[in-house]
């Protein structure tokens, strides 16, 4: 049975979590996931890891802190925590994100209507824990307490909280309990931002007191700016890899594919996920082939970061994230390229042509587009032929949350589907209303512990739920089914996710991009463009 | 650090349970981690997948692309599944000692 919690219960100096997450506290699947299967919760953490890490939050642990050895120790960290709180709110260490900060510890009228529009609050089964509020509360007792002065008048207006080490050890790993999706503030009538508050927690946690996730700071953005790609890829490598992907789609297509490497005066910079590269490759490879049979001039870099559009900065930390988008910015003035279009990355998308507009300055403020309009473009002006029924089988589209709801890019993927599948269809709700795939904010890179159960289990059980609806009538394994996801990050977390379940094996329902689907109805591409083999 | 025994052998591990220094991977290496990978005896099949990850490691630094892999070992990914239940990403490139894939793959 499920308990209960209280924002006081954070403040808590045991050793154990506050809740556990039952498979029949969840919200029920549709078949044919509804049988008693499906109901186990979390798999236990290993012994090593509750022994020597801060693991008290609920069942799993994403960032893997190590539990201090001393009061003394404890004392200095909640101490850093302090200031770096009253930095967030200091216009001149964040003036970038201040204002909407404020607004949301101001005016929030706890209405609520925001809980109801989180997928991770519903799917827990309506658990208190991830509760939008819950983690917002905390950090606005904590700002009218100590940013603002606090006092006897204060805390009966605002509501009291004791900040400790447990507090401070269990807000990191509630502020990765949280996809971004910020479905949530979409909802608030009055704009309060309540995945923006889980976003500044894990940057205070990362420029004030060197916490991240690995997954997005040592083997993510440092590792980026050191050899040239998350990934690990150097230029030597990632230039290995493209001409191998320029065979294969050769080979596949019949048309020769050269990928053009660093050519000046390009009109177009493209740069993709260098996850794409490595993990995906058909999609690369259908991008060189759809560009170079619309006769588009454009290049990829070999620069540093060139060549690897992420930038997980924007997950964590205002300092990574500078450095990454100045290395993006820099590769495309050094070609002296019109602009630069970004692959299928969601988050690289809001990055580089939003965000990154505060940061990108005189000459390195260079045109961004999304390939989604250049893609819409190509298809539509009728330069190319397509044959549709190469594409006849059920096709639904998942709305990266970064691309639609967070940037309003919500028709040209539609209008390319509606044109080239016969049978697409809508999952509901979608467009910026869309659910999170789960694995947003870099959850889908993240699978130490058991955070992939809760991945699975939770904050994808939402978009679960939409997927089995939208093949409800034909989930037979006859009809092959294709999540189009143009996203890398949405691709990681449903490739992992439908693993887990089991769904392309009993359902051949399977994922990949939308310059896939693209290539596979180019008249002059040989038939069978895309596999229908996992990947 | 973790440690990982096996063999009459300690590792230091990372906390996925990889090898913490793929320098000093050998051969021992893939037999004594292959019980953690749900794995019961190491076949040529086996060994050609985990030689082709390892010597292309040591050329580029990173681990082949999974469709190269799949290439110039002629498995097919299902194969490769087979082979490396956990998969050639995670489970082969453990027995071939290579650090944990990064980034958005």
């Amino acid at each position: 049975m499920k308990k209960k919690i209280k924002l006081s219960d954070m403040s808590m100096p045991v050793k154990e979590p506050l809740i556990h997450l039952e498979g029949k506290d969840l919200m029920p699947l549709p078949p044919p996931l509804d049988n008693p299967q499906e109901q186990a919760g979390l798999a236990p953490l290993s012994p090593q890891v509750v022994e020597s890490c801060e693991c008290f939050l609920d069942d799993t642990c994403v960032v893997n802190l190590p539990q201090p050895k001393t009061r003394e120790e404890e004392k200095e960290l909640v101490g850093k925590f302090l200031s770096g709180l009253e930095k967030l709110f200091n216009r001149e260490n964040n003036w970038t994100f201040l204002q909407p900060l404020v607004l949301t510890m101001e005016h929030c009228t706890k209405c609520q209507t925001c809980s109801d529009a989180c997928h991770i609050f519903e799917a827990s089964g309506r658990n208190e824990l991830y509760r939008p509020t819950f983690r917002t509360e905390i950090v606005r007792r904590l700002y009218f307490k100590y940013v603002k002065g606090g006092g006897l008048l204060s805390a009966w207006q605002h509501g009291d909280i004791q900040l400790n080490w447990p507090l401070v050890a269990r807000l990191v790993e509630l502020s990765y309990r949280c996809n971004l999706c910020r479905r949530c503030a979409q909802a608030c009538p009055i704009g309060a931002d309540n995945g923006l508050v889980a976003r500044e927690l894990r940057k205070l946690f990362s420029q004030e007191m060197g916490i991240t996730a690995k997954e997005l700071h040592d083997k993510g953005s440092m590792l980026q700016l050191k050899v040239g790609s998350s990934t690990g890829m150097n230029a030597a490598a990632v230039k290995d890899n493209v001409e191998f992907i320029d065979e294969d789609t050769s080979e596949r297509s019949g048309i020769e594919v050269k990928t053009p490497w660093d050519v000046e005066g390009a009109d177009i910079l493209l740069i993709h996920n260098a996850g794409e590269i490595v993990a995906w490759p058909e999609n690369p490879g259908a991008f060189a082939l759809i560009l170079n049979a619309a006769g588009i001039s454009w290049t990829l870099s070999s620069e540093l970061a060139g060549y690897d559009s992420i930038n997980y900065g924007v997950f964590y930390d205002d300092a990574q994230f500078a450095r990454v988008a100045i290395k993006h910015a820099e590769a495309a003035r050094k070609l002296k390229v019109k602009k630069i279009v970004l692959g299928e990355c969601g988050h690289a998308h809001k990055a580089l042509t939003v965000i990154a507009d505060r940061v990108l300055t005189g000459d390195l403020n260079i045109p961004r587009e999304s390939s989604m309009t250049l893609l819409r473009d190509i298809v539509m002006n009728g330069k190319l032929k397509f044959d549709p029924s190469r594409n006849d089988f059920p096709v639904t589209l998942h709305d990266p949350c970064n691309l639609v709801r967070l940037m309003g890019i919500v028709e040209p993927q539609r209008e390319i589907l509606r044109r080239l599948c016969p049978q697409f269809r809508e999952m509901e709700p979608h467009g910026v209303q869309n659910y999170c795939c789960g694995g947003g904010s870099g959850f889908a890179i993240m699978s130490g512990n058991n955070f992939p159960d809760w991945r699975f289990k939770v904050s994808g059980r939402k978009k679960l739920e939409q997927v089995l609806n939208v093949f409800e009538d034909c989930l037979d394994p006859s009809i092959p089914k294709y999540v189009c996801a143009p996203c890398s990050n949405c691709k990681g977390q449903f490739r992992d996710m439908f693993a887990y379940y089991d769904l392309w094996e009993k359902h051949r329902i399977l994922y990949g991009g939308l310059v896939e689907l693209i290539a596979n109805a180019m008249v002059d591409v040989q038939p069978g463009f895309l596999q229908w083999e996992w990947r | 650090m973790p440690n990982y025994e096996a063999g009459g052998r300690v590792y230091e591990v990372d906390e996925d349970g990889f090898l913490q220094d793929p320098d000093l991977w050998s051969d021992d290496v893939a037999k004594d981690f292959m019980s953690t990978e749900g794995i019961s005896e190491l076949t040529e099949e086996h060994w050609k997948v985990i030689h082709y990850i390892r010597n292309y490691y040591l050329q580029f630094g990173i681990a082949p692309m999974v469709r190269k892999v799949c290439k110039q070992t002629g498995f097919s990914l299902k194969e490769i599944y087979n082979l490396f239940p956990s998969g050639p990403a995670k489970g082969a490139c453990k027995l071939a000692g290579l650090p944990k894939p990064t980034g958005c793959v």
